[in-house]
């Protein structure tokens, strides 16, 4: 700053001297002095004239200029704050919005994964050519692909079912666990907060009585105390030793569907596969695997390997792999497959809105320029030149930016943790959100895109104007301002439409019946400790114990005042878990190799279908007499029956799962749509639970209730708690919270369209707002001088709000363009709604409309007061 | 003619305020006439022009300056050439006879 000042001082003396000398050499040549003097002033061509050009060519003057500016353009918004703050908090809004969206978008597609080289990890998957679809993968085959292939430099499976029961100090608890494959961790490239990953021995049947925990369940379980590892822990009645803790941000990057709707885990134990797996285990296909590819080879050749080993497989066991290849996916991609379409179109809509907050703030701009035009001008007569004044109005809209985006930011922070609590359950990597360096920096471009975006408005009319000369171009800048908000107009139609089509999906996705009751019926999951399971084999359908613990805890649960009825089940609908197996029906020839029909598989107690509300549409449901010594019996829903016996009758026929023992078909049960309101009910046989050829060691119990059914939450514990201290309980929730649930990812994403399109609405009718109270200012003396003319009131008002109507009706036009050629991108995340549909289009529509109707009525009604005389004196 | 700085293209001017310079050093005053003595007026070097070249030139390092006291004993900025300064004016003083002699062929050319 002080060399600053000397700088200013001397330039002033070096041209003060000039002028001194020139005038002197005038005098020499015989002009008086004064003369000289005034002469010597006039050539010299403004003083102020010479001192800015030289000024521009002085060292370090970019950045004197831009704080002078700053600050020039702080007192300039600080003369205007309702402007200031206005042009504020539509940025901060635009701006925080849409960093917020970022944030999600940025931590579940965009940031790479949290592994190192992340782009060489796979995921594999059995791919069935008969009907396309993935599947998990046949350990037996997984043995096979990992001793086989050269493309990987690790190979490694997880099976996400296994779930251990801890005994400890706090009493029994249910920790979710996970089978992994020994070198599952190092392909990662996780490593271990204590201890030590696990050794390729341990990875054998037998010797896997060992434990990693996660940092969480470290915490949780075992008070974070620092001598876990090397302690032996109790898990399902068997003693463990725990070897490792994973580091605090260790999280496991799946998707929650092909982990039965668990991906966060407590523990990992090795797999310990037989080497070589027996036969059977081609046949049931339980695994998740993960892959990772030595570094320099392609995905195309690991798939081109993958191909070559699955028909040799194919080859070698027809029985269980013809038609069965292999299928290579990048674990990021398959991570957010499902989700992208939709946080991408979120994305979309927050930039719309952001488009939509700069052309608001370009018009407010331009409203002030118009009043700004003698100022701009006066400061070009006082030496500023063109692009001085074009820099210092750009300065003030970047600080105007730089408010708004640090004030978004304030909302950013306080919203991200709100807004990632409100996410659904099921959107993948939601631990990877953060507001965080990369969300920082992309704040801070938009905030100075949007400033320089409409910063361009105000300068575009300064050069006007100056061209001009300082009486505002009204016709030229009124023009622009029409485009704006026809621009916005068009942009909240799309974003409307946008969120109209979702919500009315949302809705009729909720108007799904889905096959059960919703109401007053509470659910929850036991976990039945080995003692109940011992000494049970496949196929012998016996399993007393459990039988028993049910029949006792149905007892006492029935017993509860406000307890209607009970039943369990072993798979609830819409809670993840599925089970499918193979079947044949009697009397039909057999299928060739590697073909089977396979249906979805429900051991159900007595009384479930009536208790969850399932209609029984012919024969019976089941009773207490379908038990261990019962003749065997099963149950299929309607889209079974249709899919195997169409118009024939199946109650009656028999059917078996491969164990040679026949199971009579007794009932027939309406469908239920077991994943999801929006996909279609599936064919179903139901089994008795005691009945069951395998164990079922999670039972659910299904409660309905007469009140509120979580009041009976607490009841149901105690009983359960009597009957055995070691039998956990969790996952107690209403039918009512899992089908909203379910709906989890529609409903989000409809709330947040909607919120952005009633900020967009709110925002374009304020600028409808100012525009037409501009244009009824500037065309005060008009109006009056027609009402002098003989106008009526009415036909003045009529005259702006016309006016009004031309631009919301092009806007409105423009914007249902817009909509019909933005359908398709929408279209896959709708259910039961075409994406362009009348109904939304005309009522949103309608609504823009009379909101556009709303904005100008208060300046039209000025317009119509505007006193004849008044206006002929006006200026 | 006298020709007004529009006309004068800034290597000329700058060239010129180097010529000038080469001899003794000068205030901005003394420039300008110098610069109008040998060229015969044909060009007057405004302030708005001359200031500001004198300063970039300063910075580019070809100029130096001291204040000093003028012939009418008022305190004045003086400028004189720097090394630099000097090998440019010598370089830039045979690149312009090289070009004005080829463009004194090429309009001589029939």
């Amino acid at each position: 700053m002080f060399g600053k000042r000397k700088f200013e001082q001397e330039l002033d003396e070096e041209l003060r001297s000039y002028v001194e000398l020139q005038a002197a050499e005038k005098v020499r040549r015989g002009m008086s002095p004064e003369d000289a003097l005034r002469e010597a002033r006039r050539e010299l061509g403004g003083m102020d004239q010479v001192k800015e050009n030289v000024r521009d060519v002085r060292p370090g003057i970019f950045v004197d200029t831009l704080i002078q500016d700053i600050r020039y353009a702080s007192r300039a918004l600080g003369r205007d704050p309702a402007f200031a703050l206005v042009a504020i908090l539509t940025l901060a809004l635009g701006i925080g919005a849409d960093t917020a969206i970022f944030s999600v978008v940025d931590g579940v597609l965009l940031k790479p994964l949290p592994y190192p080289d992340p782009d060489r990890l796979l995921t594999l998957w059995e791919h069935s050519q008969a009907d396309g679809l993935k599947t998990t993968v046949a350990p037996a085959n997984f043995y096979d692909w990992r001793k086989q292939s050269r493309s990987f430099a690790k190979m490694a499976a997880i099976d996400p079912y296994p779930d251990f029961i801890l005994d400890g100090s706090i009493g029994s608890q249910r920790l979710s666990g996970a089978d992994v494959s020994a070198d599952f961790f190092s392909l990662l490239g996780t490593r271990m907060e204590l201890g030590r990953d696990f050794l390729p021995e341990e990875d054998r049947p037998g010797s896997n009585y060992v434990v990693i925990l996660t940092y969480a369940a470290w915490q949780r379980y075992f008070g974070g105390r620092a001598d876990i590892v090397g302690q032996a822990v109790t898990l399902n009645g068997a003693a463990y030793t725990v070897v490792g803790v994973l580091p605090r941000d260790f999280s496991f990057v799946s998707k929650a569907a092909d982990y039965h709707a668990r991906n966060q885990f407590d523990l990992f134990r090795p797999m310990a596969l037989p080497a070589p797996p027996p036969q059977w285990m081609r046949g049931t296909h339980s695994l998740c695997v993960l892959a990772r590819m030595k570094a320099g080879v392609a995905l195309e050749q690991a798939q081109a390997e993958l191909d070559l080993i699955a028909s040799n497989l194919e080859r070698l066991y027809p029985s269980q792999n013809k038609g069965r290849g292999i299928i290579a996916v990048r674990l990021q991609q398959h991570v957010v497959a499902d989700v992208r379409s939709a946080l991408l179109t979120l994305l979309a809509a927050v930039a719309l809105l952001l488009l939509i907050t700069c052309a608001n703030v370009a018009n407010l701009l331009l409203t002030r320029a118009a009043a700004r035009g003698r100022e701009i001008a006066l400061r070009a007569a006082l030496g500023a030149s063109r692009t001085r004044i074009a820099r210092q109005l750009m300065t003030e809209s970047l600080v105007l930016a730089a408010a708004g985006g640090l004030l978004g930011l304030i909302l950013v922070y306080a919203g991200v943790p709100a807004l990632v609590r409100h996410l659904p359950a099921d959107l993948p990597r939601t631990p990877e959100i953060a507001v965080d360096g990369r969300v920082l920096i992309s704040t801070s471009l938009v905030a100075l895109l949007t400033g320089l975006l409409f910063g361009l408005a105000p300068v575009f009319h300064a050069r006007g104007s100056l061209r001009q000369g300082g009486r505002g171009v009204i016709a030229g800048q009124s023009r622009l301002r029409s485009m704006l908000i026809v621009g916005q107009i068009a942009m909240a139609l799309v974003l409307l439409t946008g969120a109209g089509l979702m919500a009315k999906s949302l809705w009729t996705l909720l108007q799904v019946p889905p096959g059960f009751r919703t109401e007053r019926i509470l659910t929850a999951r036991l976990s039945l400790p080995p003692q109940y399971t011992n000494g049970y084999k496949f196929g012998t359908g016996a399993h007393r114990e459990i039988s028993a613990f049910q029949q006792r805890l149905l007892d006492r649960v029935r017993a509860i005042p406000g307890v209607e009825s009970a039943a369990f089940t072993a798979y609830l609908p819409l809670s993840g878990a599925d089970n499918s197996w193979a079947f044949v029906v009697e009397g039909r020839p057999p299928k060739p190799p590697g073909e089977f029909d396979k249906v979805n598989y429900r051991p159900v107690g007595p009384g479930y279908f009536e208790t969850i509300g399932i209609p029984i549409k012919r024969g019976r449901g089941f009773n207490s007499s379908d038990n261990e010594d019962g003749p065997l019996v099963v149950a299929i829903n309607e889209s079974m029956a249709r899919t195997f016996w169409g118009s024939t009758d199946p109650v009656g026929q028999r059917l078996s799962f491969s164990e040679d023992k026949w199971r009579t078909i007794v009932g027939i049960v309406g469908d239920v749509h077991h994943h999801g309101l929006d996909t279609k009910a599936a064919p179903e046989i139901y089994i008795p639970y005691s009945q069951a050829p395998n164990v079922e060691a999670r039972p659910i119990i299904v409660l309905r209730t007469l009140m509120e059914p979580l009041s009976m939450a607490a009841p149901l514990r105690q009983a359960v708690a009597e009957l055995d201290r070691g039998v956990p309980i969790d996952r107690i929730t209403t039918m009512q919270k899992l089908v909203s649930d379910s709906a989890g990812q529609p409903r989000f994403r409809t709330a947040v369209m909607l919120t952005f399109s009633l900020l967009v609405l709110f925002v374009a009718s304020i600028g409808l707002y100012g525009v037409m109270s501009y244009v009824v200012s500037q065309r005060t003396p008009e109006f009056g001088i027609r009402m002098a003319l003989g106008a009526t009131r009415g036909a003045v008002m009529h005259l702006v709000i016309g006016h009004a109507a031309k631009l919301v009706g092009i806007g409105i036009a423009l914007g249902l363009t817009g909509a019909a050629l933005l359908s398709h991108t929408i279209a896959t995340l709708l259910y039961g709604v075409a994406p362009i549909d009348a109904v939304t289009l005309a009522s949103v529509t309608t609504l823009l409309a009379l909101v556009g109707i709303a904005a100008v009525y208060v300046p039209a009604r000025r317009a119509a007061k505007s006193d004849p005389m008044e206006s002929l004196r006006h200026d | 003619m006298p020709q007004s700085e529009p006309g004068l293209l800034q290597g000329t001017l700058d060239l010129l305020i180097l010529k000038s310079l080469a001899l003794e050093e000068m205030h901005g005053m003394g420039i300008a006439r110098r610069i109008s003595q040998i060229t015969n007026g044909t060009f007057e070097v405004k302030a708005g022009s001359l200031f500001p070249a004198l300063y970039r030139m300063e910075h580019a390092g070809h100029l130096a300056s001291s204040w000093g006291e003028s012939e009418t004993k008022r305190r004045s900025k003086f400028y004189r050439l720097t090394k630099s300064g000097r090998k440019r004016l010598q370089a830039e003083s045979e690149r312009w006879e090289r070009i004005s002699l080829a463009m004194a062929n090429a309009l001589r050319s029939t």
